[in-house]
């Protein structure tokens, strides 16, 4: 029996579902025909969700239509600390991101609007109990909802441009993690949440669409940073021990996350009328998220004292959290470039199949991954399906299979970029996402 | 074409579950635990308190099973060369507590340090006291296994250890050692506890340790020789020999007979730690000269600082304190009740470690430290070097998997409430320390621990 095999027998369960399909915790998820086809969209007039990929494609965008999509990320994590303790995985959660459109404008006319609604950033990670990170983290769940307004113009037919408005319409985040403190009662560990919700904020993403020839098209598009503010988050506490609670009394929190631009071009060929082959590349600008920065406020009496014979009472010092008023936690991400590559043909003219891949750049840097994002360089293969029956009404299938590559950083790593608020150790994840959409068309 | 989305749907669903539910699984590729040319078959623990598993002033069951002999032991053993067991010498059940051991509780509401005693019940601890020596009344359960394998005796120096070491030049002053050496295991409780009754007032610390024939052994012996002065505010009894700084040509002479008994003079492996530095633990950086100057402040605006008293008993040196100097984490009661605010009430000198003596003990552990790396040496034994692994504790402490363990008292979860000796998390980070010295000096591979899953201070 081999110490491996131990390991396996003896580790936890720790399940993930993560940030699915792009860098650091983005989602790319936007629409089902497109995940198929490894996520191209810039250069494709596919459908309604093209208001997601680039907005200047929506007015060749030939119908209009309402198209709702599904997905269910199944990920799994491992990781292996760098000393003691053997394997950890994550806590099996599904993650369902969707994604809704509907376009309108007049048949054969210049103009298109459009209504969307995804979740382009995410993240749930479930921590196994007694997991080697448990100070730094344990549970994260990350959740955003962006609704987005379209107006898409030909300029000439062969020519067309976009742009939307975009809002976090909806956001929350959920942080929770054990503080190193041990009780004399033998109480559990105490626990710390942050759940908060984010400020609702405007940006926006403009794109242009050519179509030079039947056989050739190109676009261009760029979505903008909008900033996840949180004011007034809950601090959840469990299990504070008594003679410690000077140092844990904020109820309140507050926090900013970027949720970074994201610029994309694109080229399609369409050899003959059944196949179309097309090619992304996206650069997310990463590098605005410098560090997690938290301020702590509120007092919850964690502190106070009551008066003896012989000491005054005591007010607690308000706003701390372990401590302190404040934290700040490098995160220090890289832009990260992403290379798709997907097709799709028209097999009859009510079945189509697609499929594609992409190569996806980390967004964090060696030495600085941290629980929350486990990110790697990722390589993807999706595959997918659209049936439509009497040119009104399809539904879409859509697979998605991404790979992690392996990532270590050591104690010495951490210790070189004072990121010791983390494990060292290697982690390993994979994520599966099969997905489904319905669509109209009139 | 056959192809039915009314089947393939449900089908590809399926897939992404099976796919879904493949658990990555990682290679460990972390180097497999390998003793290589090592022997950890009797693997047998030399020292004082902190091989002892001596802990919040006292030692008692439940520290003593993760002393960092018995984390070393646990971690030899996955290499498949390590002691099947290890022997430590633990209370009975029923007294479990040991000599007893300092706890925090709460008064008016702060978490306070009390220590145990007949007057507390012990603070409902089962102690191990036997109540029944009248001339002994320290006196706690024998231990009557088999001797075993962790000798660490809390108290012992390499002085109090050999009844040939002193050498003092003094031959009164030798005469009178060398016999309470010779005698320890009626002067120190932990030490009688071990023995037989009848070896109690003749065997020796060097004789014990060479009945032991380990396969591989560690020594870290010393820092009584230095620390008990230390603690003591620089102040030796009159009444005990070993309380002062052993000098350097008996430590010699202690220190090599100590690694001949254990390593059968040379012919067994092991590892050797030297002395930490004693002023960088929480013992004497909690009350602090500044701190104790401004409460005074705050009470009198017109207190000019602490007044300690430094020199010797016969001709004492009243005087203000500096931050040079340095204060007991003992001196927090006599300063609470008014000592060292007026130059007619200083702190007394047991609870003041002034400049001078901070220089004396300082100088003594790099002697003593040059004698235990030269011996090391000449036996061809690896050498923890402790002094340096707690300066760097002491001046950046340690991450553990995103823990910042320091030196801080009883929050840095690395120091016990005595302020000297480790918490279980302490222990472990020393056990990786030897672990980390033990492979880089013998080419073997023995995996560390995590230290998270050894808990620092417990608060109330």
């Amino acid at each position: 029996m081999t110490v491996k095999t131990l390991l396996l027998a003896g580790g936890t369960l720790l399940v993930s579902a993560s940030a699915a399909s792009a860098s650091g915790f983005q989602v790319n998820l936007g629409g089902q025909k497109n995940i198929g086809m490894g996520g191209v969209g810039v250069a494709l007039t596919l459908d309604q969700a093209a208001m997601f990929y680039n907005p200047g494609a929506l007015a060749m965008v030939r119908d209009n239509g309402v198209q709702v999509g599904f997905n269910a990320a199944l990920a799994r994590n491992a990781f292996i600390p760098e000393s003691g303790g053997g394997q950890s995985t994550l806590d099996n959660k599904l993650v369902t991101p969707a994604n809704f459109y509907a376009a309108f404008g007049p048949k054969e006319g210049k103009w298109k609007i459009g209504i969307g609604a995804y979740t382009p950033f995410g993240s749930e990670l479930h921590y196994n109990k007694n997991w080697e990170g448990r100070y730094s983290l344990t549970d994260i769940n990350l959740r955003s909802i962006f609704a987005q307004l379209t107006a898409s113009f030909a300029i000439t037919p062969q020519l067309s441009v976009g742009a939307g408005l975009v809002m976090l319409a909806y956001g929350d985040v959920d942080l929770q993690k054990d503080v190193p403190l041990t009780a004399q009662t033998g109480a559990p560990t105490p626990h710390v949440t942050l759940n908060g919700k984010a400020k609702q904020s405007f940006g926006y993403n403009a794109g242009i669409y050519f179509k030079p020839s039947d056989k050739l098209s190109v676009g261009v598009s760029y979505r903008s940073q909008v900033d996840a503010k949180i004011e007034n988050g809950d601090v959840r506490l469990r299990d504070v021990i008594y003679s410690t609670g000077g140092n844990f009394t904020a109820t309140n929190f507050s926090a900013t996350l970027p949720l970074p631009a994201t610029a994309s071009v694109g080229v399609a060929v369409m050899p003959n009328e059944k196949l179309t082959i097309s090619a992304d590349a996206n650069l997310v600008f990463w590098s605005a998220y410098r560090t997690l920065d938290f301020t702590f406020s509120g007092n919850n009496g964690y502190g106070d004292r009551a008066a003896t014979a012989t000491t005054p009472a005591v007010v607690g010092t308000p706003g701390l959290l372990g401590g302190s008023t404040t934290s700040s936690a490098k995160r220090y991400y890289q832009d990260a470039l992403a290379f798709r590559l997907g097709g799709q043909y028209k097999v009859t003219d009510g079945l189509t199949v697609r499929a594609g891949g992409f190569y996806d750049m980390a967004a964090v840097k060696d030495g600085y991954i941290s629980p929350e994002t486990p990110d790697a360089d990722r390589i993807g293969l999706t595959a997918g399906a659209s049936y439509e029956f009497g040119k009104r009404f399809g539904i879409d299938a859509s697979f998605l299979f991404e790979d992690f590559l392996k990532r270590s950083q050591s104690q010495s790593d951490l210790l070189n970029n004072g990121t010791t608020d983390r494990v060292a150790g290697t982690y390993k994840t994979t994520i599966a996402v099969p997905g489904v959409g319905l669509y109209v068309k009139f | 074409m056959t192809f039915s989305p009314k089947y393939s749907l449900p089908a590809l669903a399926l897939l992404g579950l099976t796919l879904g539910s493949c658990q990555p699984e990682l290679d460990d590729n972390r180097p497999t635990a390998d003793a290589g040319q090592l022997n950890f078959s009797s693997y047998v623990a030399v020292g004082n308190s902190l091989t002892s598993g001596y802990s919040d002033g006292g030692l008692y069951n439940e520290v003593q099973a993760v002393s960092y002999p018995a984390i070393l032991a646990q971690q030899f053993a996955k290499t498949g060369k390590g002691p099947a067991s290890f022997v430590q010498p633990a209370f009975s059940a029923a007294k479990k507590d040991g000599s007893g051991y300092v706890k925090l509780q709460l008064v008016n509401g702060a978490a306070v340090p009390v220590q145990p005693s007949a007057a507390n019940n012990y603070l409902g601890e089962q102690v191990a006291y036997t109540g029944t020596n009248a001339a002994f009344p320290t006196e706690l359960e024998a231990y009557t296994g088999a001797q075993p394998d962790n000798l660490g005796v809390p108290g012992i120096s390499v002085l109090s250890a050999d009844k040939t070491a002193s050498s003092t030049g003094n031959a009164v002053v030798d005469a009178q050692t060398r016999g309470a050496a010779a005698a320890y295991g009626s002067l120190n409780n932990f030490y009688q506890r071990l023995l037989p009754a009848a070896d109690r007032t003749s065997k020796d610390y060097v004789t014990y340790i060479g009945q032991k024939t380990p396969t591989f052994f560690s020594c870290w012996m010393g820092n009584n020789d230095v620390l008990t002065y230390a603690t003591a505010g620089g102040v030796a009894s009159a009444t005990n020999p070993f309380s002062g700084l052993t000098d350097t040509t008996s430590f010699g002479k202690g220190y090599r007979n100590i690694i001949a008994a254990i390593s059968k003079n040379g012919t067994v492996k092991g590892v050797c730690a030297n002395i930490p530095n004693v002023t960088n633990i929480p013992y004497f950086n909690t009350v602090t000269v500044t701190a104790v100057a401004a409460a005074f402040k705050a009470a009198n605006a017109a207190s000019p600082g602490v007044f300690i008293t430094t020199g010797t008993a016969t001709a004492p040196v009243i005087r203000l304190a500096t931050s040079a100097d340095l204060l007991t984490l003992t001196a927090q009661g006599v300063v609470a009740t008014g000592a060292g605010s007026t130059p007619t009430n200083p702190v007394p000198n047991q609870y003041v470690l002034d400049a001078t003596e901070i220089t004396t003990v300082v100088n003594r552990t790099t002697q003593l430290n040059a004698i235990i790396a030269k011996t090391a040496r000449q036996n061809k034994l690896a050498l923890a070097d402790m002094n340096t692994f707690f300066n760097s504790i002491a001046s950046q402490g340690i991450v553990t998997n995103a823990v910042n363990n320091t030196a801080t008292f009883a929050s840095g979860n690395l120091f016990s409430l005595d302020g000297v000796h480790p918490t279980p998390r302490g222990y472990a980070v020393v056990a990786n320390e030897f672990i980390r010295v033990i492979n880089a000096y013998y080419g073997s591979m023995v995996p560390q621990v995590a230290p998270n899953d050894y808990r620092g201070v417990l608060f109330p």
